[in-house]
C-alpha cells in the first residue's frame, strides 16, 4: 500500500471511529436514553476516539517514511561488494540511483532474468542489487501498512475499554487539541532553527576547506576553477568581498529612487491629497506592490536595461548589457510602495494636536511637515527604511535576472556586479554534489544573509518599538 | 485685578507657589519689555519672508504630487510595456499547404486496411511527404529543381510540429491515403515574429533571407497564410520550440503547488495564531515564539529555498522538483505571514463574545472553536488568501528546490517533477528565442492576471464582511 | 422635578438676538455675522462679538455649544478641515481676516494659538520656543534668538524652572510645566491676540492656578480670547464673558454682569449649575 492510499484509509478510519466512539459511550450508558449520565456528551467521545485513532498513526507514518529511505539504503549499500561501498560518496550515490531507477522501472521477473543471463559479474551485483532493493521495498511497504493500522486500530480499543460514566472525554480529547495549537505554533521556531541548522552546518562545512578570513575579506570569487581542477577548495578562490560589494551598491542605488520618491508620495497622501486622489493611488501602491519579482526581473532585463544602455551610448558612455543601475532602479521601484506605505503609517501616527500646534503659530504646511511631522515620525521611518534594506538585499529575481555573473569589485553603477542572492542561485541550479565547495559556498552566502536580514529585522523592529512608546 | 467674584479657599501650599510664580514673572515682564521687538514689527517682518515661504510651499507639493504621478507612470510604462510585447503571443500563423500523402513517400503499402494499415501508418516517413509536397510548389521554373540550401531554407518556414499535424490528419482519416489534401500547419516562430513585425515592408527580416520573405508574399497572395488565437498557448506544455510552447505544465504545476501549500498553511497557521492569541500564557517561550514569527516573515525567501534543499530534500529524501516540497517550502514561507494576520482577526473579535459564552458555562476550547473562531473567519481568510497570492509569485526559493527544470510532461500527481508559472516565466526569459518574448510577457499577462482575480477577491471578502 | 422644569424652559425660549452688549470700546477684533458650515451642518449661527484690546474675553457654553469652533475661526485653523465652510466678517484692528487677500500664515503670526492639551514638539525646550522666530524669520542671529527664548519662558513664568536644561526635551516636564511652554512658544513670535482652547483643563489645580495667574500678567501685552469650561475660571481671568448655546451667542458683557445678574434665562441656568 502506499503512503497516499493509507492516508485515506487513515482518514476513512478516524471518520468511522467517530462513530464508533459515540456507539460506545452511549452502551456504556445504557442506551441513548440515559445519555445523561455521561459525564461528557457522546459526540466528545467520538472526538476524542478519532483523533486517538488517527493522530498516532499519522505520525508513525510519517516517522517510517522519512526513515525508510535511510534504513533501506543502508541496507542495499551492505550488501553490495566492498569495492563498491569504499567508492566516493558522490560515486556511490551514482551508483545507488541507477539501482533505484532499475529497481523501479523493472519488473522483479526481468531482473532476475537480467541476473542470471548477464556476462559481467559487475552487471549482474547491479541486477541483484536491484533485485534485493525491490523487494526490501515490498518488505517495508507491508511493513508500514501493517504497524500503522495496528496503531489505529490498538488504540481504539484500548481507549474504548476505558470508557466509563464518568471518562472525562472532553478534558481528554482539549488535552490533545491544545497540544495540536501547541505544535503549530512551534512550527515558526522549528522553521527558524531548521534555517539555522541547515545553513551553519553546510557553511561549516564550506569553511573547513576555505578559511572564513578568506571568504570575508578575500576580493576574488570564481567558484567555477575548483570545479575544472576537480580539487576540493584547491584552486577556486571564495573571496566574497566583491559580492557584497555588488549587493551595498545595488541595494544603495534601489534606495536612492525609494526612500525619496515612497517618502514623498506617503507625504503626499497623508497632508495634502483629496479623498479622492487617495482612493486612486492607494491600490495603484497595492499593484506595484503585489506585482511578483520575476516581473520586475523580466522588465529591468528587457525593457530598463536596454534603455539605460542607449542613453548611456548617447551620452558617449559605456554601460554594460547588465548595470548595477538597470537592477538597483527596478528594486527602487518595487520597493517605493513598501516605504510609502510605512512611512504614511508613521506619519499618521503622530498625534494630531503636534501639527495643530505648528499650524497655529503659523507655519506653512510644508514647514509643519518637515519641522515637526517628519522628526516626530522619525524612528518610524528610519525602521522602514530599515525593513526595505533588508528586503532589497535578500531580493533574489531582479538580480538575477537584470545583474550580471561577473564579480566585479566596482562602484560604477554602469558596471555589471554580481550579488549574494544572484550567486546563491547560480551555485545552487543545475547539477550539484553536496560536499563540493561551490555548492557549499552557497549556503555560506545564505548564512551571510539570513544574519545580516535578520540583525536588520531586529534593529527596525526595537527602533519601531521605542517609536510606539513614546506616544501610548 | 481679576474680577474672581468666588475665588475657592486655597492652602497655603499652593499661594505660597502662586506668589513665587507670581513675582519672577513680574519682574521679568518689566526687563523683557523694553528688550522684545513691537509686534508691528513683527509683523512686516514675518511678511518679509511670506514669498519665499509660499514658495517653498508649493515646491514642496509639487514634488510631492509628482512622486504620486512617478508612481503611477510606474504602474502604467510596466503594465503597458509587458501588454504590448505580449499581444503577439496571443495569435499565430497558420499556413495552408498541399499535401500529397504518396504512399511512396510514405513507405507504405497502399494496400493494406484496417489495423495493419495504422500500424504502418504511425511510423511513415511524414517528413518526406512534406518535403516532396512543398518543394515543386516553390520551383521557379516547372522542371528545375530547388538547390540544396534553399530546400532547407523552404523546410524551416514550417513549425518542426508541422509533420505531427500532417500525421494526426491522416490517421484521423486514412481514406486520404494517395490522395492531395489542403492541410494547415503552424509556421515556424522566427516567421511567426517576422509576419508579426516586418513582413508589411516587404524586405528581409532578422532571421529571415529574402528568398524566404518572397515565398511567404507568395502564399499570402494566394490567401494560403491566416492567423488564428494561439489556443495552444493555454493547452500545451513547455517546449524547445516558441510556436509550440505553452503555461499549461506550468499552471497545473502553479495548481498543484498552490494546493499544498493551502492544505498545510491554513491549519498550520490558524492553528498557530489560535494558541497564541487564546490560550499561550505570557511567558518567556511566548515572547519567543512572537518574535520569532515576527523575524521569520523578514527572511529572504531564498532562504527557504536552502532550507527546502538542504532539509526536506537531502535530509526527508523528498523528491526534487515536485509541488510537493514546493508547497511544504511555500508553506513555510507564508505561515508567518497567515499567522500574523489571523491574529489581528482572532484579536478584533470582541471579549463580551468570550465572556457571554464562557459564563453559560462553555470550555475555553469550545468558547474558541464555536464562537470565535466563526467571528474571525472572515478576516483569517482574507489574510490567507493575500499570502496565497504572495506565494504564487514567488520564484527564487522554488529554483533551489530544483523546480527550474525544463519539464514538457504536464504534471498529475504532487510529486511529479513540475513547474510553475513564475518560474516558466523565468525559464523564458532566459531563452534566446525572439518569440519566447512575447511568450513570456503573455504568461506574465496570465500571472497578473490570476493574482488580480485572488486580490479582488479577498477585498471583495472584507468588503462584504465589513458591511455587515 | 427641577430637570422637567428647564426642559420646558429651553423649548419656550427663543434665540433670536444676542443679549447684553457685544461691542467694546477699544476692539481689536471685531466679528460681524459668523457663520461656521460643517458640511450641512450649520455650527455657528450669526454670531457677532469684539474682543476689547488688552482684555480678557471667556467664551464659555455648554459642550458642543460651538465655542471652540469660533475660537478656531478667529486665526483660521478651520482652514485645515476639510468640509469646513465660514461666512462673515472678522475684522483684526482694520482687517477682514477671512478676506483671500489676507495670508493664513501671517495671520497666524498675529494670532496665536493655545490648544486644550498641552502639546510641546518632541524637542528641546529651547528649540520648542524658537520654533516661530525661526521659521518666521524673526531674528538674524544666535544671540537674538537666544534673547526671545529667554524673555518668552521669562514671560511664560517658566525660565526660572527650566533655565538650567533648556536643551531637554519639552516632552519632558510636568504638564503645567508643559502649557505655560506651549505658551512661551506663542508668544515668542510677539502675537497681538492669544486664543485659549480650554488651556487649563488637563491640568491639576495647582497648575491651573498658575496659569491663569499667567493669563492675567498677558492680557497687559497681548489681547485674549479663552474657551473655558469652568464658569469660575472665567470669573476669575476674564473681563468679558459671551455665553454660546448651540452654535448661537446668547449673551455677552462684562464678566460681572454675566456671573451676578444675567439677562438671559440660559445663562442663569448656566451659570447657576443648572445644565452644562
Amino acid at each position: 500500500m502506499n503512503s497516499t492510499f493509507l492516508f485515506a484509509v487513515l482518514v476513512f478510519l478516524s471518520l468511522f471511529s467517530y462513530w464508533f466512539g459515540i456507539k460506545r459511550s452511549l452502551t456504556v450508558a445504557g442506551g441513548i436514553d440515559n445519555k445523561k449520565y455521561l459525564d461528557c456528551l457522546p459526540e466528545q467521545f467520538g472526538l476524542l476516539t478519532a483523533m486517538v485513532c488517527g493522530i498516532p498513526a499519522l505520525v508513525a507514518l510519517l516517522v517510517f517514511n522519512s526513515a525508510e529511505q535511510l534504513v533501506v539504503e543502508h541496507m542495499i549499500t551492505s550488501t553490495l561488494p566492498t569495492h563498491i561501498q569504499t567508492l566516493s560518496s558522490i560515486d556511490l550515490g551514482l551508483y545507488l540511483n541507477n539501482i533505484h531507477s532499475m529497481a523501479s522501472s523493472e519488473t522483479a521477473l526481468v531482473l532476475i532474468q537480467g541476473a542470471k543471463e548477464a556476462s559481467d559479474s559487475a552487471v549482474q551485483t547491479q541486477y541483484r542489487a536491484a533485485l534485493e532493493l525491490q523487494t526490501l521495498n515490498n518488505n517495508a511497504s507491508w511493513l508500514k501498512t501493517a504497524l500503522v493500522l495496528m496503531i489505529a486500530v490498538g488504540s481504539v480499543i484500548v481507549l474504548v475499554g476505558k470508557f466509563s460514566l464518568t471518562y472525562k472525554a472532553r478534558q481528554k480529547s482539549e488535552t490533545i487539541i491544545r497540544g495540536i495549537l501547541v505544535a503549530s505554533s512551534a512550527i515558526a521556531i522549528l522553521t527558524t532553527l531548521g534555517i539555522v541548522i541547515s545553513v551553519l552546518f553546510e557553511s561549516i562545512q564550506f569553511f573547513k576547506s576555505v578559511p572564513p578570513t578568506e571568504f570575508m575579506f578575500g576580493t576574488q570569487w570564481s567558484p567555477q576553477t575548483a570545479m575544472r581542477a576537480d580539487q576540493v577548495g584547491g584552486s577556486g578562490s571564495f573571496g566574497a568581498v566583491p559580492l557584497f560589494a555588488g549587493t551595498m551598491l545595488i541595494t544603495f542605488i534601489a534606495m536612492l529612487l525609494a526612500v525619496p520618491v515612497g517618502l514623498m508620495v506617503a507625504i503626499y497622501l497623508s497632508q495634502y491629497a483629496s479623498a479622492k486622489l487617495r482612493s486612486i493611488a492607494k491600490p495603484m501602491l497595492e499593484v506595484l506592490a503585489g506585482i511578483p519579482t520575476v516581473v520586475y526581473g523580466f522588465f529591468a532585463a528587457l525593457t530598463v536595461a536596454p534603455v539605460i544602455r542607449n542613453v548611456g551610448e548617447y551620452f558617449g558612455l559605456s554601460v554594460a548589457s547588465e548595470s548595477a543601475l538597470a537592477a538597483g532602479l527596478v528594486m527602487g521601484t518595487m520597493i517605493i510602495p513598501f516605504i510609502s506605505s510605512l512611512s504614511e503609517d508613521a506619519i499618521s501616527a503622530v498625534p494630531k494636536p503636534l501639527k495643530e500646534a505648528s499650524l497655529g503659530m503659523g507655519a506653512t504646511h510644508s514647514e509643519t511637515v518637515v519641522k515637526v511631522l517628519l522628526p516626530a515620525a522619525l524612528p518610524g521611518i528610519v525602521g522602514a527604511i530599515l525593513l526595505a534594506i533588508s528586503r532589497a538585499i535578500g531580493e533574489t529575481m531582479i538580480v538575477v535576472m537584470a545583474a550580471g555573473m561577473a564579480a566585479n569589485l566596482t562602484a560604477n553603477p554602469l558596471d555589471s556586479v554580481t550579488t549574494v542572492t544572484v550567486q546563491i542561485v547560480t551555485l545552487l541550479t543545475g547539477d550539484q554534489e553536496f560536499d563540493s565547495p561551490k555548492t557549499l559556498a552557497a549556503f555560506a552566502l545564505g548564512l551571510m544573509l539570513f544574519i545580516t536580514t535578520l540583525g536588520l529585522n531586529i534593529l527596525a523592529l526595537k527602533v519601531v518599538q521605542k517609536y510606539r512608546e513614546q506616544y501610548d | 485685578m481679576t474680577n474672581s467674584t468666588d475665588n475657592s479657599p486655597e492652602t497655603s501650599a499652593e499661594k505660597n507657589s502662586k506668589v513665587n510664580t507670581n513675582m519672577s514673572a513680574k519682574d521679568n515682564s518689566a526687563r523683557v519689555s523694553t528688550t522684545l521687538s513691537t509686534t508691528s514689527s513683527t509683523t512686516e517682518m514675518v511678511a518679509l519672508s511670506l514669498k519665499k515661504r509660499h514658495q517653498k510651499e508649493r515646491r514642496f507639493k509639487s514634488v510631492g504630487l509628482f512622486s504620486v504621478f512617478f508612481g503611477f507612470m510606474l504602474v502604467i510604462v510596466l503594465i503597458g510595456d509587458i501588454t504590448s510585447k505580449a499581444l503577439p503571443a496571443f495569435h499565430q500563423y497558420w499556413v495552408k499547404l498541399d499535401i500529397n500523402y504518396n504512399s511512396n513517400w510514405l513507405g507504405v503499402d497502399e494496400n493494406l486496411t484496417g489495423l495493419e494499415l495504422t500500424k504502418q501508418l504511425k511510423k511513415a516517413n511524414y517528413r518526406k511527404v512534406l518535403k516532396n509536397s512543398i518543394y515543386p510548389v516553390f520551383t521557379e521554373e516547372p522542371g528545375k529543381k530547388l538547390a540544396r540550401k534553399e530546400k532547407r531554407q523552404l523546410f524551416k518556414l514550417f513549425s518542426t510540429n508541422a509533420e505531427f499535424t500532417i500525421k494526426d490528419s491522416l490517421l484521423s482519416s486514412p481514406e486520404n491515403l494517395q490522395q492531395t489534401v489542403s492541410i494547415w500547419v503552424r509556421l515556424d516562430d522566427d516567421v511567426d515574429s517576422y509576419l508579426k513585425e516586418d513582413f508589411a515592408t516587404g524586405q528581409a527580416g532578422l532571421r529571415i533571407s529574402k528568398k524566404q520573405a518572397q515565398w511567404l508574399a507568395k502564399l499570402d497572395s494566394e490567401q494560403r497564410i491566416e492567423t488564428r488565437f494561439n489556443i495552444s498557448f493555454f493547452t500545451s506544455s513547455d517546449s524547445r520550440e516558441p510556436e509550440l510552447a505553452g503555461i499549461k505544465g506550468a499552471l497545473m504545476g502553479t495548481l498543484l503547488t498552490m494546493f499544498v501549500t493551502i492544505l498545510v498553511s491554513f491549519p498550520l497557521g490558524v492553528a498557530g495564531a489560535l494558541y497564541l492569541e487564546e490560550f499561550a500564557p505570557k511567558n518567556k517561550i511566548t515572547d519567543l515564539i512572537e518574535i520569532n514569527i515576527n523575524n521569520l516573515a523578514a527572511v529572504p525567501s531564498i532562504v527557504f529555498g536552502l532550507l527546502g534543499l538542504a532539509v526536506i530534500i537531502n535530509v526527508f529524501g523528498l523528491p526534487r522538483s515536485a509541488p510537493l516540497v514546493g508547497g511544504i517550502v511555500l508553506t513555510l514561507m507564508t505561515l508567518p505571514t497567515i499567522i500574523i494576520a489571523s491574529r489581528a482577526a482572532i484579536k478584533a473579535v470582541p471579549p463580551s463574545l468570550r465572556e457571554a459564552a464562557t459564563g453559560l458555562g462553555a470550555s475555553k476550547m469550545q468558547v474558541t472553536f464555536s464562537h470565535v473562531l466563526p467571528q474571525a473567519m472572515p478576516g483569517i481568510i482574507t489574510g490567507a488568501i493575500i499570502s496565497v497570492a504572495q506565494a504564487l509569485g514567488e520564484t527564487a526559493p522554488l529554483l533551489m528546490i530544483g523546480m527550474v527544470a525544463f519539464i514538457v510532461d504536464v504534471p498529475t500527481s504532487i510529486v511529479d517533477s513540475a513547474t510553475v508559472l513564475p518560474v516558466q516565466i523565468f525559464l523564458w526569459a532566459d531563452s534566446p528565442e525572439r518569440a519566447f518574448l512575447a511568450k513570456t510577457s503573455a504568461a506574465i499577462l496570465v500571472l497578473l492576471t490570476l493574482l488580480l482575480i485572488i486580490n479582488l477577491s479577498a477585498t471583495m471578502l472584507r468588503s462584504k464582511f465589513e458591511k455587515k | 422635578m427641577n430637570k422637567i422644569e428647564i426642559k420646558q424652559d429651553l423649548s419656550q425660549i427663543k434665540l433670536t438676538e444676542t443679549v447684553g452688549n457685544i461691542y467694546a470700546d477699544d476692539a481689536k477684533m471685531s466679528i460681524r455675522h459668523a457663520n461656521v458650515f460643517y458640511g450641512k451642518k450649520q455650527a455657528i449661527d450669526n454670531v457677532s462679538l469684539d474682543l476689547a484690546k488688552n482684555q480678557v474675553t471667556a467664551l464659555i457654553g455648554p459642550s458642543g455649544c460651538g465655542k471652540s469652533t469660533f475660537l478656531r475661526c478667529l486665526n483660521r485653523m478651520n482652514d485645515t478641515i476639510d468640509m469646513c465652510r465660514v461666512t462673515g466678517q472678522f475684522m483684526l484692528d482694520t482687517q477682514d481676516i477671512h478676506a483671500k487677500s489676507l495670508d493664513p500664515v501671517l495671520l497666524r503670526a498675529r494670532v496665536g494659538m493655545v490648544f486644550q492639551k498641552p502639546n510641546p514638539f518632541p524637542k528641546s525646550i529651547y528649540d520648542n520656543v524658537a520654533y516661530g522666530p525661526r521659521i518666521h524669520g524673526l531674528t538674524n542671529s544666535k544671540t537674538e534668538l537666544d534673547e526671545i527664548v529667554e524673555t518668552s519662558l521669562q514671560k511664560a513664568g517658566l525660565f526660572n524652572e527650566v533655565k538650567d536644561r533648556l536643551n531637554d526635551s519639552g516632552t519632558g516636564l510636568s504638564g503645567g510645566q508643559q502649557q505655560r511652554l506651549c505658551i512661551a512658544r506663542t508668544i515668542a513670535v510677539s502675537p497681538e491676540v492669544i486664543l485659549m482652547d480650554e488651556p487649563a483643563s488637563a491640568l491639576d489645580p495647582i497648575a491651573t492656578a498658575i496659569i491663569e495667574e499667567l493669563i492675567d500678567e498677558l492680557k497687559e501685552k497681548y489681547t485674549i480670547a479663552i474657551v473655558t469650561h469652568s464658569m469660575q475660571q472665567a470669573a476669575r481671568v476674564s473681563q468679558h464673558t459671551a455665553y454660546f448655546h448651540m452654535g448661537k451667542l446668547v449673551e455677552m458683557g462684562k464678566t460681572e454682569y454675566i456671573f451676578t445678574r444675567p439677562s438671559h434665562k440660559l445663562t442663569e441656568n448656566y451659570i447657576t449649575g443648572r445644565f452644562g
